[in-house]
């Protein structure tokens, strides 16, 4: 058993999901905090904010990205925070979420270094566990 | 003077055979090469007869006899060509004609010499055979010869070039005028060609845009060589022309249908993806529902779960109807076109948003002049117009009252109608490629449902259009139609 995340961050449009997410978090006592977004660029100016006044920890352990956003995307997201993570002393582990099968998405999310892994909605409440277990910094 | 024998002999040499006729008596003698080539004649039958019947081939029967009844009747000259059987039953061609008789001969006799000229006669029917299946080659594959003396600046077309440049049989191309007979746009590459060829001897096989003596313009595929004299001197370029627009048509139609499916199939398969996204978001959420559920203890945890359910319930309600919209758009092929008035178009849909160009003081101002009418789904226009008039209106730029400017007029035989307003614009760099996807907004707008774009350049490709757009950000978008 690892150490307990202190900060996870999901970046999703789909309010129900965030909210059921919120609701496996407590229940299970994964994380003691939750960072929420709606989309690709309020997360990205939250990271840019710490960049400017570096304290590390506002910053996430884990982040949930989602694919589908509007006005900033995952993609596009992945692209901005690539440029500016290894400002970052802390290692963030990212996992992308998405309902979507489409194998093209897949291979391109893998070819991401900093994608641990490619995860289809639904997310099973046991693999969250696992995910909150292992994966602790 | 050569005796009867010597003269034998070199008429033998010669391959000539021939008879000496009394004609007094109508007494035939063969000489001895005439026998060697036909056999012997038989002895039942006159001498003439049996030739006739046996010998001479049965079209020349009559022409023959008639030379034959000249001759005898002392006509001074005869001349024939016939075909005789040698004894290998096989027809030769021959030439019979009559020693003239000097002054001093025997009047009493004439000479009837038959001449082989079988080879001859076979090589003039070559040429004349070749130069039919030229002929018909090239009428048949439109293929036309010419001839561009560079030396003294000629050009000369046979009559095929002349039939398919739409030219009368008597017209003479002018050297100076040669490039009219190309397309604008394919002139220069013409000129290029030939000077090449004619500078530098390469030769050319190419496709190019030709235009007939009244303008039309079609593809063929020319060939030219040079054609250099003794001192290996450029003197001409040689070559042919073959109409090959047909075949470059259906070409570019195929490639045309190529395109149009494969941009279909992109659609349908970014719809196939869409619509697998959209239901499984809703279906993996009523997962995690019902996931919690059986974890959940207290009742009213699990009531507050519910309502999840009634949110979820909803919003795939919503998807299907969203999914329903676009499959109604895309099934376009069922309706027709007829005559759509801009004007009438724009009346519909300005009063269907009437209270939103109320609400936010817009001015639309059109200007259909140039081009009042289209061939056209009238609904299509409708829905177009009105997708990027909200689309202008909605992404104003703040504190700026809209004004779009709508405008139709013809180019190169074409019909477009450009949209333009003074909003926000877009930042084509980062978004230009998403432009016209699905579910794609720009704008930090919560109205943006980022579905107009997709089904409006959907409509216009469809029927056969495309639509591009140009932006500035903070000064506004123009949207161009190509109908």
């Amino acid at each position: 058993m690892g150490q307990k995340i202190e900060l996870a961050c999901i970046i999703d449009d789909d309010k129900i999901y965030v909210n059921l997410v919120r609701k496996i978090i407590e229940i299970k006592h994964l994380s003691e905090n939750l960072l929420i977004f709606k989309n690709g660029l309020e997360a990205l100016d939250y990271f840019k904010v710490i960049l400017t006044n570096m304290t590390a920890d506002k910053l996430p352990d884990i982040i949930f990205l989602d694919l589908n956003m509007p006005v900033m995307d995952g993609w596009e997201f992945l692209g901005e925070f690539i440029k500016i993570k290894n400002n970052f002393d802390k290692k963030i582990i990212l996992y992308v979420v998405s309902s979507s099968i489409d194998p093209r998405d897949l291979e391109r999310a893998k070819s991401f270094n900093l994608v641990t892994d490619y995860l289809i909605k639904p997310i099973e409440l046991k693999k969250f566990e696992q995910i909150f277990d292992r994966d602790v910094a | 003077m050569l005796n009867d024998l010597q003269l034998n002999s070199i008429l033998e040499d010669f391959d000539i055979a021939y008879w000496k006729i009394n004609i007094l008596t109508n007494e035939i003698t063969w000489s001895e090469h005439f026998e060697a080539l036909v056999g012997k004649p038989s002895t039942q039958d006159s001498i003439f007869n049996y030739f006739l019947n046996n010998i001479l081939h049965k079209d020349y029967k009559y022409d023959f006899r008639e030379a034959f009844e000249r001759l005898t009747s002392g006509s001074p000259e005869i001349s024939q060509e016939i075909k005789l059987k040698l004894q290998n039953d096989k027809y030769r061609w021959f030439e019979c004609r009559n020693l003239k008789s000097k002054e001093n001969s025997n009047k009493d006799t004439a000479v009837l010499l038959f001449v082989n000229i079988h080879q001859s006669k076979r090589d003039q029917y070559t040429i004349e055979e070749n130069f039919f299946y030229y002929r018909e080659t090239a009428e048949m594959t439109s293929t036309g010869g010419w001839y561009i003396d560079t030396l003294h600046k000629a050009i000369y077309w046979d009559d095929v070039t002349k039939k398919i440049l739409d030219c009368p049989g008597d017209y003479q191309v002018d050297y100076d005028e040669r490039m009219r007979f190309y397309s604008t746009d394919h002139q220069e590459k013409a000129l290029s060609i030939f000077n090449k060829c004619e500078k530098y001897g390469i030769p050319f096989k190419t496709e190019i845009k030709m235009c007939t003596l009244y303008g039309r313009e079609f593809w063929v595929r020319a060939t030219g060589k040079p054609v250099y004299n003794e001192e290996q001197e450029i003197i001409g370029i040689r070559g042919v022309f073959q109409n090959i627009d047909e075949n470059k048509n259906n070409e570019l139609n195929l490639q045309n249908s190529l395109d149009i499916i494969a941009a279909q199939n992109s659609r349908l398969f970014n719809f196939a993806h869409i619509v697998s996204h959209n239901l499984r978001s809703h279906s993996s959420n009523l997962s995690l529902v019902v996931q919690l559920l059986s974890e959940t203890q207290p009742l009213k945890d699990k009531m507050e779960l519910l309502d999840n359910i009634s949110d979820i319930s909803e919003n795939l309600d919503v998807a299907i109807s969203k999914l329903n919209e676009i499959v109604t758009h895309q099934d376009v092929l069922t309706k027709e076109r007829k005559t759509t008035d801009f004007s009438n178009a724009l009346d519909v849909v300005m009063a269907s948003v009437s209270s939103l160009i109320k609400r936010e003081s817009a001015t639309i101002i059109s200007d259909f002049k140039a081009l009042k009418e289209i061939q056209y789904i009238p609904e299509y226009l409708e829905s177009i117009l009105l997708n990027l008039i909200t689309n202008a209106i909605k992404y104003k730029q703040p504190g700026r009252k809209p004004v779009i400017f709508i405008q139709t007029y013809l180019s190169n035989e074409k019909s477009f109608m450009e949209i333009s307003d003074n909003g926000m614009g877009i930042d084509l760099d980062q978004f230009g490629e998403k432009m016209f996807g699905m579910y794609k907004t720009f704008h930090r707008n919560s109205d943006a449902k980022g579905i107009g774009l997709f089904i409006t350049k959907n409509q216009v490709e469809t029927l056969g259009g495309s639509i591009s757009v140009t932006s500035t950000v903070n000064i506004g978008t123009t949207f161009k139609i190509k109908f």
